[in-house]
């Protein structure tokens, strides 16, 4: 299993070894590169979800949840999102190009054309989401390769509003 | 036993205004009444509620703005007296009207009182005419196809830049937007008028004078039928982000006895001008140079109201009940004291590295701190799931403690003990601000957070390691094949998700 952290496109692998009921932090890796780590021994808590960590000899504890391919783990204070991905499966889709929907709403505005060359920042389209008005803008300079939505519709999340190419 | 006016309250609203008044009724020995759409069949609100009405229909329209509806929920039920929370129907004075037209109690201020200051021309004459000081200001009006731009930039010139275009029907920050310089106004003008319509169904504008470097200060009022009326001190709300409150607060940091008799006294003129009855907000900006303008009167209970209740003692939805039911206040200006400092976060599901962007999802994990100087008002519980549906506010943890900077410390420490997993929420962002030497050292001001660079409050890199060890660990253990549900043991009402205190609560009778 390969792991990235929030949404960084970082992989990260973690090889555990068994002792006493407790789970310790054996080998990992960073894309592929072996990485020092701190000594770090996971136990199960008597309650559900919660993991005994010690990290470098002190004692924390972890609260972790389960939602799709994500671990929700709140920890010293923080909450972190953790993502398994399965061994082969490719490198992040998001990056190379499409922008999507952040969130269900009604495309109010679209700027470009296809075809149309972008510089980085630039506003793209503006969609209504939870009664407020979002610009999509232009992660990257670069071509419209393909516009999939016009002034009106309805958009799901995650759906891709436009395609932008080098 | 007196013979009281309601014996049942109905709460025309949903979230966690409805499950803190729904479970104020019934601390008061009323029967509390939800109403809820199909969205929020199986919402807490529901569940606290001793009876719960559906109101049928998919849009909000049909749903918690129906007006006829609810009151025939009321009718039906056999409930005697609404309350309207906040938003929705609260600022609505045909509701008002509607609600004593049909016999009921309506628990909240005349409705000549909303028309008057719902409406930001009479508002600002009727402060004028009481020498309550106002902000330059005018509304444009456009009929549909007219020439606006003309009028527009004219109206602006009069006023002067840097101007707030806002809905004149509006609140909670839609439909407002900033305008530094005149090449800026049509597409301002035009964003502005669109939320307007779309939010309020009216897509009037008021132009007005922007102060740069002020403080958001407002004032709670209470008045009662009697001609009684006390103001129970200041909350600082500067701490907001695109005039969306973030972080409330009370006392204010930067107001001395003086200034607070000042704008106590402004506020009790203000809510006199129009005869107010029952618990109200009068806000006013605070410039730096320490003069202070009337901005607007919110005539209903304010989102971030428990900062003042936790001051004072009192608990103004049980003085809502009281007022409506007829009883004097019972308080005199010199019973106000200040007891302490209180701090409200309020937590959204958003997330603040994507320009906060509303999030969703399944509250997989949400518990809630507990303890001494900690309230927690929720309108969400663990299993729920935020949709897009209603506002992304989730709850609002609330801090009392004996300073500011103990205020500031347990707040920190509150949020860094909510557990809130399976929505990505801006808990981390407030804990980073309550950290902040900005925040700390009580100096900021309405428009800080849309000035300063948001990475500003970034966490720092976690150790990847640690993580990613937990993941791997958590999945052997097969973690995520067991129940979440395990609890914590901690002194917290199932159903409110309050912390059980007998001291405060035991003083409190109705009426």
């Amino acid at each position: 299993m390969e792991w990235s952290i929030a949404e960084s496109g970082t992989r990260f692998t973690a090889k555990l070894s068994d002792s006493e009921g407790a789970l310790n932090l054996a080998d990992f890796t960073v894309d592929g590169q072996q990485k020092a780590h701190g000594e770090i021994s996971i136990a199960r808590d008597s309650q559900a979800n919660r993991l005994l960590v010690e990290i470098d000899g002190s004692a924390h504890i972890a609260h972790v949840a389960k939602v799709g391919d994500d671990w929700w783990i709140h920890l010293d204070g923080r909450i972190h999102v953790v993502t398994g991905h399965e061994p082969g499966s490719s490198s992040d889709s998001s990056g190379d190009g499409g922008l999507t929907a952040p969130m269900p709403g009604t495309i109010l505005e679209v700027h470009v054309k296809e075809g149309q060359r972008v510089r980085e920042g630039q506003t793209l389209l503006v969609m209504e989401a939870m009664k407020m008005e979002h610009r999509i803008q232009a992660p990257k300079a670069g071509e419209i390769v393909s516009l999939n939505f016009s002034e009106g519709d309805r958009v799901d999340m995650g759906a891709t509003l436009v395609e932008l190419g080098d | 036993m007196n013979e009281l006016p309601f014996n049942a309250v109905l709460v025309a609203n949903r979230g966690e205004i409805a499950v803190r008044v729904l479970t104020a009724a019934r601390e008061a020995g009323l029967k509390g009444v939800a109403v809820f759409s199909d969205a929020d069949a199986k919402a807490l609100h529901v569940e606290v509620a001793d009876e719960a009405i559906h109101l049928p229909g998919e849009t909000l329209t049909e749903t918690y703005l129906n007006s006829d509806a609810i009151i025939e929920a009321a009718k039906s039920s056999g409930t005697q007296a609404i309350h309207p929370g906040y938003g929705f129907l609260s600022e609505r004075a045909e509701f008002a009207s509607a609600v004593k037209q049909a016999g009921l109690v309506w628990i909240g201020p005349p409705p000549e009182a909303i028309s008057t200051m719902g409406d930001k021309i009479s508002a600002r004459s009727k402060m004028m005419e009481s020498g309550v000081p106002v902000i330059p200001g005018e509304e444009l009006s456009v009929p549909d196809g007219a020439d606006h731009l003309g009028q527009l930039a004219a109206c602006a010139a009069r006023v002067g830049y840097p101007l707030l275009l806002k809905a004149s029907a509006g609140g909670g920050g839609k439909g407002m937007r900033a305008v530094s310089e005149p090449k800026m106004l049509r597409t301002e003008y035009e964003a502005a008028s669109r939320e307007a319509s779309a939010a309020f169904g009216d897509g009037t504008i008021y132009v007005e004078r922007l102060l740069v470097g002020a403080r958001h200060i407002e004032v709670q009022v209470l008045a009662d039928s009697h001609g009684n009326c006390i103001h129970l001190n200041e909350r600082d709300c500067s701490l907001q982000r695109r005039h969306q409150k973030v972080i409330e607060e009370a006392p204010s940091p930067v107001i001395n006895v003086e200034l607070r008799d000042a704008m106590g006294a402004a506020a009790v003129r203000a809510a006199k001008a129009v005869d107010y009855e029952g618990a109200g907000t009068v806000e006013f900006l605070l410039s730096d140079r320490g003069e202070f303008f009337f901005l607007e009167m919110n005539t209903r209970l304010q989102v971030e109201h428990p900062v003042t209740e936790m001051i004072t003692g009192i608990d103004l939805v049980l003085k809502q009940f009281e007022v409506a039911a007829g009883m004097p206040l019972g308080l005199n200006q010199s019973d106000i004291g200040i007891t302490g400092h209180s701090m409200e976060a309020r937590i959204y599901a958003e997330d603040p590295n994507k320009g906060f962007l509303p999030a969703i999802g399944e509250l997989a994990m949400w518990r809630a701190p507990a303890g001494p100087g900690i309230r927690v008002d929720t309108g969400v519980r663990e299993g729920d799931s935020v949709t897009v549906d209603f506002d992304p506010m989730l709850a609002k943890l609330v801090v009392h403690a004996p300073t500011r900077t103990a205020a500031a410390r347990r707040l920190y420490n509150a949020l860094s003990d909510l557990r809130a997993l399976g929505v990505i929420t801006n808990i981390g962002f407030l804990r980073q601000m309550t950290m902040h030497p900005d925040f700390l050292s009580g100096s900021i001001t309405t428009d800080y957070l849309d000035s300063i660079d948001i990475s500003e409050f970034a966490e720092s890199e976690p150790d990847s390691a640690s993580l990613v060890a937990i993941a791997a660990a958590a999945s052997r253990f097969g973690l995520d094949r067991t129940g979440s549900l395990g609890g914590d043991g901690a002194m917290v009402d199932e159903h409110t998700g309050h912390a059980g205190d007998p001291f405060r609560t035991l003083s409190r009778s109705f009426p």
